[in-house]
């Protein structure tokens, strides 16, 4: 990294041992208290987790520092210097850089003009492109990615966009990086590039804050971890002081539950679905497979081997895949609208809950019901009565709070949104579900819980695709594996007794892999 | 902002299930203002207006001012409807115009029930086209309308030569000037058409799914909707809207003037935000229209009753629709 220690104006003492140190600082988002008394120290140049449970408090503690969440109470001081409140610019000058959880791509700008972003190399008011395009490429090398310069941002992946979220933040010759969730939605390889990075950045003097749900991933790369619970820090340990279930038990104030033993099954009677030659113009070919009722089946591969292009296309989402599809034995036209993939009986769970998947200003309770208006009228008039009735019976079998039904979707935490959605289809009941990283952005607890919601819908004799980046996952949950790799299936792996393990799938992957991308 | 759909869920009328917690007083206070600000509001005006007035409160004020703005009250209430589809509609003036002129020569070449029903579905087509525009060709549904504005009022010109066709039709005044029961007809359509869509927005599996697909149109897509028919049936709406407005207009003038009704758009638009609806689709309500209808008239009414100059009119428009906006953009930062 070129990265020079500038002792300007306001970056504080720039040999000082603490990089952040937070006093007493309380927020409250009214009733709730999201932080309370919190007092922390961040080490120069070291990678420091936040973990917990999602409204532990912990991204709203990176909101802080960045000065993007005002406290109510309490200091923050940026290597000895105290920072105004809620001031995103003076954070910024002090060298604090964040990388936020929502990504702040221009879809239709290119690769390039989105890292330079705010930032647009100039002299007397002409732009530097060939500067910025060198600069660009330097970045890339150094992060070992591939180079999209003049690719709209909108056609790239959320893993590119995320690395050029990144680059960005790099642009601006950080002192500290705060990263919320940076991992959230890579791949593997992806992930190891990015993990890799965050420990060069940090050998380079960079302090690096960072939230994360993988704890793998924390231990493996944190000097030293914070655990949020409810607003305070439950514990705090260096690396090597503090085991994984150490870890979650101080999140949840309580054990997990041990992994449920994997789940058995035996195909019975007629295939619900099967799929011949299926081809998405650039992004799958000439994918076949069949799928019981009862069955889950996973789909492994890594980020852009086409996992979510099968899922779409099924669902009539991409209207320019073609193939032959039979359903309970008699051959369909390929859907080619959501509409006709609903009559088919197929359902799909959005990877991006908020933009495909909930209608946020409407309430829990309507967003239950949503694929099934008519399940609670008669003769085309809504019953509220009917709608409270089908969402809170749908809403129970998933542990949502249902004092809650009323409130606006948009209201509820990440895993009660996954929930909701799943009792969506649910309550409307499709032949087939097709769930798309269902447990992205879950904290551990309900992750479990998501998962085992999802076996049980399969135990009523609902047939399941799951696409997920977390291998552990693929394979806890699902019978049968497909093993995709740019485009085609490479593999399928028979799980029905769990045997199966992650490296297994990785072998081949990188076995059946023509090279780096 | 989700008040259609919460305040519907938590109203005493539905008999909420054992588990929905009772709301504190003190939320319950902040959720009425924040929720129905809009009516307190007009509450206020309308007591104001029959201080500052004694002629307000009088039945032929009243009678007065609603058969002034039942052409706008259609139009927004069409209005209300895109804009929750997530669409906007430029055109409807436009729409207005061109439909006197249609009811004008209906009437007098053909029967009175036939100016009526053909003039109502002449708005109808001009909304389909801009639905068509919208949701098939996927124009933006600013340029479409503002598009097809300028061509409809360019083609009502075209054939009346630029100039005004006078109503013959002696039965025809009838649609603006006559009673039901001694109260106007276009004050009975009026409010006969608020009760039946407001019904229709907030009972009907067709309004739920608009909500969705302005809210969301990915989800609804997903969820099996189709959204683009469901958008599409908004602009016809509103230009049948349009087209009754039209009708009342010329009854009224007794001329068919692709002029007339201009100003209709960017009125409906007001009423419809002061309402609380939103400009991005998703929330919103009839009540909420006809309650920033109510608003709007009162405060032209007052004016006129106290002979201010219009422009004052105007330049109060402006300052409530700001203040509107901002208030409510404020009780939703402060909810935050």
């Amino acid at each position: 990294m070129t990265h020079s220690q500038k002792n300007s104006n306001g970056r504080g003492n720039p040999r000082s041992e603490i990089a952040i140190e937070l006093e007493g600082i309380d927020r409250s988002f009214g009733a709730t208290r999201a932080l309370q008394g919190i007092d922390l120290k961040v080490r120069r140049g070291s990678v420091h987790a936040l973990v917990g449970e999602n409204g532990a408090g912990k991204s709203t503690c990176l909101g802080v520092i960045a000065g993007r969440v005002a406290q109510d109470r309490g200091d923050v001081r940026v290597f000895g210097e105290p920072l105004d409140h809620n001031n995103p610019r003076r954070a910024r000058a002090a060298g604090v850089v964040s990388v936020y959880q929502e990504l702040t791509i221009v879809p239709e700008m290119t690769a390039e003009q989105n890292v330079f972003l705010g930032q647009v190399a100039a002299r007397g008011g002409v732009t530097q492109d060939r500067a910025m395009r060198n600069r660009y490429r330097s970045l890339c090398r150094e992060l070992e990615v591939s180079c999209h310069l003049d690719v709209k941002a909108g056609h790239l992946s959320v893993a590119e966009q995320q690395l050029l979220e990144i680059m960005r933040a790099l642009l601006s010759d950080p002192r500290i990086i705060l990263l919320d969730e940076p991992t959230a939605s890579l791949a593997p390889h992806e992930r190891e590039v990015l993990l890799r990075l965050m420990g060069t950045l940090s050998r380079s003097g960079i302090t690096i804050v960072f939230v994360s749900h993988n704890l793998d991933e924390v231990l493996e790369v944190s000097d030293r971890v914070t655990v949020f619970r409810s607003g305070v820090i439950a514990t705090e340990a260096d690396r090597g002081e503090i085991t994984k279930d150490q870890s979650v038990e101080a999140m949840l104030g309580r054990a997990l539950e041990a992994r449920p033993e994997p789940r058995r099954f035996e195909p019975s009677g007629a295939e619900r679905l099967r799929v011949q030659n299926l081809n998405v113009p650039g992004a799958v070919s000439d994918i076949s497979f069949d799928l019981f009722p009862g069955e889950i089946l996973g789909i492994g591969g890594l980020v852009g081997s086409g996992r979510t292009s099968i899922l779409r296309a099924l669902a009539g989402v991409s209207p320019n895949a073609s193939g032959q599809i039979w359903i309970d034995g008699k051959e369909r036209r390929w859907p080619k609208t959501p509409r006709n993939g609903r009559r088919l009986g197929i359902a799909l769970l959005p990877e991006d809950r908020k933009t495909e998947g909930l209608v946020g200003p409407l309430s829990a309770a309507e967003n239950i019901i949503l694929s099934d208006l008519s399940g609670s009228a008669h003769s085309g008039v809504i019953f509220q009565r009917q709608i409270i009735e089908s969402s809170t019976k749908a809403a129970q079998g998933f542990g949502i709070d249902t004092s809650r039904l009323s409130q606006p979707a948009n209201n509820l935490s990440g895993g009660n949104q996954q929930k909701l959605l799943l009792a969506r289809w649910a309550h409307s009941r499709p032949s087939i579900l097709l769930a798309d990283e269902p447990t992205r952005g879950i904290d551990v607890g309900a992750k479990q819980e998501i998962l085992t919601h999802l076996q049980r819908l399969a135990d009523e004799g609902m047939a399941i695709v799951i696409v997920s980046s977390e291998l552990e996952e693929i394979v806890a949950a699902s019978n049968r594996i497909l093993v995709l790799s740019e485009g085609r299936l490479v593999g399928t792996l028979e799980n029905t007794s769990g045997g199966v393990d992650e490296h297994e799938i990785l072998k081949h992957i990188f076995q059946t892999q023509t090279g780096g991308s | 902002m989700t008040e259609s759909a919460s305040e519907a869920l938590t109203s005493p009328a539905a008999p909420g299930p054992p588990e929905v917690k009772r709301r504190s007083w003190t939320k319950t206070a902040r959720g009425l203002t924040e929720t129905y600000g809009i009516l307190w509001v007009t509450l206020l005006g309308l007591v104001a207006a029959s201080l500052i007035s004694d002629q307000f409160l009088t039945w032929a004020n009243i009678q007065n001012v609603l058969s002034q703005n039942a052409p706008l009250g259609l139009v927004a209430l069409g209005m209300t409807f895109v804009m929750i589809g997530g669409g906007f509609d430029l055109s409807s003036g436009a729409i207005v115009g061109a439909s006197t002129v249609v009811a004008a020569e209906l009437a007098n070449h053909q029967s009175l029930g036939v100016a009526i029903a053909g003039t109502i579905i002449g708005g109808a087509i001009a909304g389909g086209i801009n639905g068509t525009l919208v949701t098939r060709l996927r124009i933006n549904p600013f340029v479409a309308t503002l598009a097809t504005s300028s061509i409809f009022t360019g083609a009502a010109l075209l054939y009346t030569k630029s100039l005004t066709v006078v109503v013959t039709n002696p039965n025809f005044g009838v649609i603006g000037n006559g009673t039901i029961f001694g109260v106007r007809t276009s004050i009975v359509m009026l409010v006969a058409l608020f009760v039946i869509f407001a019904f229709i927005l907030s009972k009907s599996i067709y309004g739920r799914a608009l909500y969705a697909a302005g809210g969301n149109e990915q989800a609804a897509r997903l969820s099996g909707m189709r959204v683009d028919l469901l958008r599409a049936s908004t602009y016809v709406l509103v230009g049948a809207g349009a087209g009754a407005a039209g009708l009342i207009y010329a009854s009224l003038l007794n001329t068919g003037d692709p002029s007339n009704g201009a100003a209709i758009t960017l009125d409906a638009i007001t009423v419809v935000i002061l309402g609380g609806t939103s400009l991005f689709g998703g929330a919103g309500a009839v009540w909420r229209t006809a309650a920033g209808l109510v608003l709007l008239a009162t405060i032209t009414n007052v004016f006129d009753l106290l002979a201010i100059e219009s422009a004052w009119q105007q330049v109060t428009k402006g300052v409530l629709l700001i203040t509107a906006v901002g208030l409510d953009l404020l009780t939703r930062r402060n909810a935050s």
